[in-house]
């Protein structure tokens, strides 16, 4: 396990979009490429919650200042994520999709069936805390994949994709790729079992096939300007081919890495990408000045 | 082998199962999953909006009024104020001082600040017509109470926040205004405000005599201006509500006091200068923060007692009543007590 690239202190950025001059399909002439995008706006507000939620009662439990710094700066930018993303979904319905049946279904997801159970103190709450630690850690695998795809997607470039929402998708994507090895460094610290590895990651993976493919076909149901909106299995392997969305094959191929035992998540991205592309985002270097 | 028997009866119940599974989600396609009922998602505390510069006047020697347009805007109740967000990336807060029911547009005046920080000179000489700003806002940390009659004292631009207060009182209601200002010239809305009130309105050139401020018993004091004369309201009539018009340069500064944390049992003071977050994580060091500027919002912490001077720029009005961003809001009383 070696880790070559340079560590970055991490840090939040205190962005701000405005969503006035996006369109409803920001994908031009593809609803669905754009709609299976935007299903992070349904999933990460409450999600991103939730892991600050987790984190900020896992610290007593770390012993290593460095990774308490890096747990720290990834708890605020996981913090702006979900608020970023927030603030997407009322211009939604201002467009005449309402994502609350949608959202409230994934705030009673992480809020409720993931939030903190009433356990008695000691072993059983110790073990839901790691449970969710290693849950997160298997998540973030698939958000540093994403964050590194959606920096490499020049076809969206291409298809004239808006470039508020690219600039989002990619300040995100570069925060992931930024500090993904903060989230598994964190299990192996306070946990690492390997079992539990493998069982959160067959959990996390579901949860994350179901609930994706369930958003997609919500916004292609309920989108407006659709007669009769479907999504299928074939449209995304398309796209995947075409470069608009994650290919099935690299998906599948970043599973086993992910359940090696050598895995460690510094061998996966590009921090040098990432960094350079926050130094450029129009989000990120608005943020650096408002806080200079 | 299982007999054709067996195969056909399971085939024909996992058929019907698939059947009553798809009426099912076409019925309610968002079975099977229970939602949380007061949803959280989609409902984000401050939304950034870019809004049209529609105009740029100066209304009186040394105040622009600017008028910002945009579409389907959150309404706002008198005494709320707007962040803008200047060109350079400064953050100001100014009062808005239109009509409350205008969606459409929102009005803020400000004046130029000679030796300020740099917000006003750039909205008065760096903005202009046809220019996009963003905003957030507007938030409400000065609302116009109940009151049996109202006392109102402005010093020049600290008219603003006040001038949507004498609109929406009712025609009947006992109000008194005295409005301070270098000189005449130089002091906005005053014509307006003198025909909003006539005899209630009186107009001073220069120091006011608070003395001879009549306040009724059960009346409500409201004063924005500068600060020198907010501290003299202040001492002559302690229940004053104030609406420091220059956030982030607080009257007293940073003035140190006792902070209560009750649920771990400790009391401890927060000398000025040090943050309530720096103080609290020599006692818990596992407290959680993270950007420690006050917009991450990991380190709220629920309030007990004490009055908050609120300096984040995330909180809603509703969050305030009872939370506080410790990284960097602060007490305005001598002691505060968190629930932790």
């Amino acid at each position: 396990m070696s880790n070559t690239q340079a560590r970055v202190p991490l840090k939040a950025r205190k962005v701000s979009f405005s969503w006035d001059g996006t369109p409803l399909h920001w994908v031009p002439g593809d609803p669905f490429t754009t709609h299976t995008i935007n299903v992070l706006h349904l999933l990460l507000p409450a999600g991103e919650r939730w892991f600050v939620h987790v984190y900020k009662q896992v610290l007593p439990y770390i012993r290593d200042e460095r990774l308490r710094e890096d747990v720290i700066g990834f708890i605020g930018q996981e913090a702006m994520h979900s608020q970023a993303h927030d603030e997407v979904l009322p211009h939604l319905r201002e467009q005449g999709l309402d994502p609350t049946p949608y959202t409230a279904q994934v705030d009673w997801f992480f809020e409720k069936l993931l939030g903190d159970r009433t356990l008695p103190p000691g072993r059983a709450r110790r073990w839901w805390l790691m449970e969710r630690v290693a849950l997160i850690a298997a998540i973030e695998h698939y958000t540093a994949f994403l964050g590194d795809w959606v920096l490499n997607a020049e076809e969206l470039d291409r298809r004239g994709a808006d470039p508020t929402m690219l600039d989002l998708l990619r300040w995100h994507g570069a925060e992931e790729v930024e500090h993904r090895s903060v989230a598994f460094e964190l299990f192996l610290h306070v946990d690492g079992s390997y079992r539990r590895r493998v069982r959160t990651w067959a959990t996390a993976f579901t949860a994350l096939v179901f609930l994706w493919q369930r958003g997609t076909r919500f916004f292609m149901e309920n989108d407006p300007t659709l007669v009769d909106g479907k999504a299928s299995l074939k449209d995304f392997h398309v796209r995947g081919r075409q470069g608009l969305l994650p290919s099935t094959g690299d998906m599948l191929r970043s599973v086993p890495r992910y359940l090696s035992r050598g895995y460690h998540p510094s061998q996966e991205g590009d921090t040098a990408q990432a960094v350079a592309y926050l130094a450029a985002s129009p989000a990120a270097t608005a943020a650096e000045r408002r806080a200079a | 082998m299982p007999k054709p028997r067996t195969v056909a009866l399971v085939a024909g119940a996992v058929l019907l199962a698939r059947g009553a599974l798809r009426r099912r989600v076409r019925v309610s396609p968002l079975w099977p999953l229970p939602a949380l009922e007061e949803p959280t998602s989609g409902r984000p505390r401050s939304r950034a909006l870019r809004l049209l510069v529609a105009s740029h006047e100066t209304v009186a020697e040394g105040v622009v009024r600017l008028r910002l347009e945009g579409r389907d805007l959150p309404r706002w109740e008198p005494g709320a104020h707007l962040d803008l967000v200047l060109p350079s990336g400064l953050v100001r807060q100014y009062s808005l001082c239109g009509d409350p029911g205008d969606t459409s547009s929102y009005t803020v005046a400000t004046r130029l600040v000679e030796d300020g920080r740099g917000g006003s000179r750039e909205v008065h000489e760096q903005l202009a017509e046809g220019m996009e700003l963003e905003v957030r806002g507007p938030r409400n940390r000065f609302p116009l109470v109940e009151a049996e009659s109202y006392v109102f004292v402005a010093g020049g631009i600290g008219i603003t926040p006040l001038l949507p207060m004498l609109r929406a009182l009712p025609d009947g209601a006992d109000w008194r205004l005295l409005y301070a200002g270098r000189e005449r010239a130089s002091m906005p809305f005053l014509e307006e405000v003198v025909k909003l009130g006539g005899d209630r309105v009186t107009v001073v050139e220069g120091r006011p005599d608070l003395d001879a401020l009549e306040v009724p018993a059960g009346a409500a004091v409201y004063c924005c201006g500068p600060e020198g004369l907010m501290a003299a309201v202040a001492e002559r009539f302690p229940d004053v509500r104030l609406e420091r018009f220059a956030p982030g340069a607080p009257a007293g500064g940073d003035f140190g006091f006792e902070l209560e944390l009750r649920r771990s049992g400790r009391t401890l003071t927060v000398p000025a200068g040090t943050t309530v977050l720096d103080a609290v994580r020599e006692e818990l060091p596992d407290t959680a923060y993270s950007c420690a500027q006050g917009f991450c919002g990991t380190c709220q912490q629920r309030v007990l007692e004490g009055e908050v001077d609120h300096r984040d720029e995330l909180l809603t009005d509703a969050e305030r009543r009872d939370s506080m961003l410790i990284c960097v809001s602060r007490s305005r009383s001598d002691r505060l007590v968190l629930d932790m």
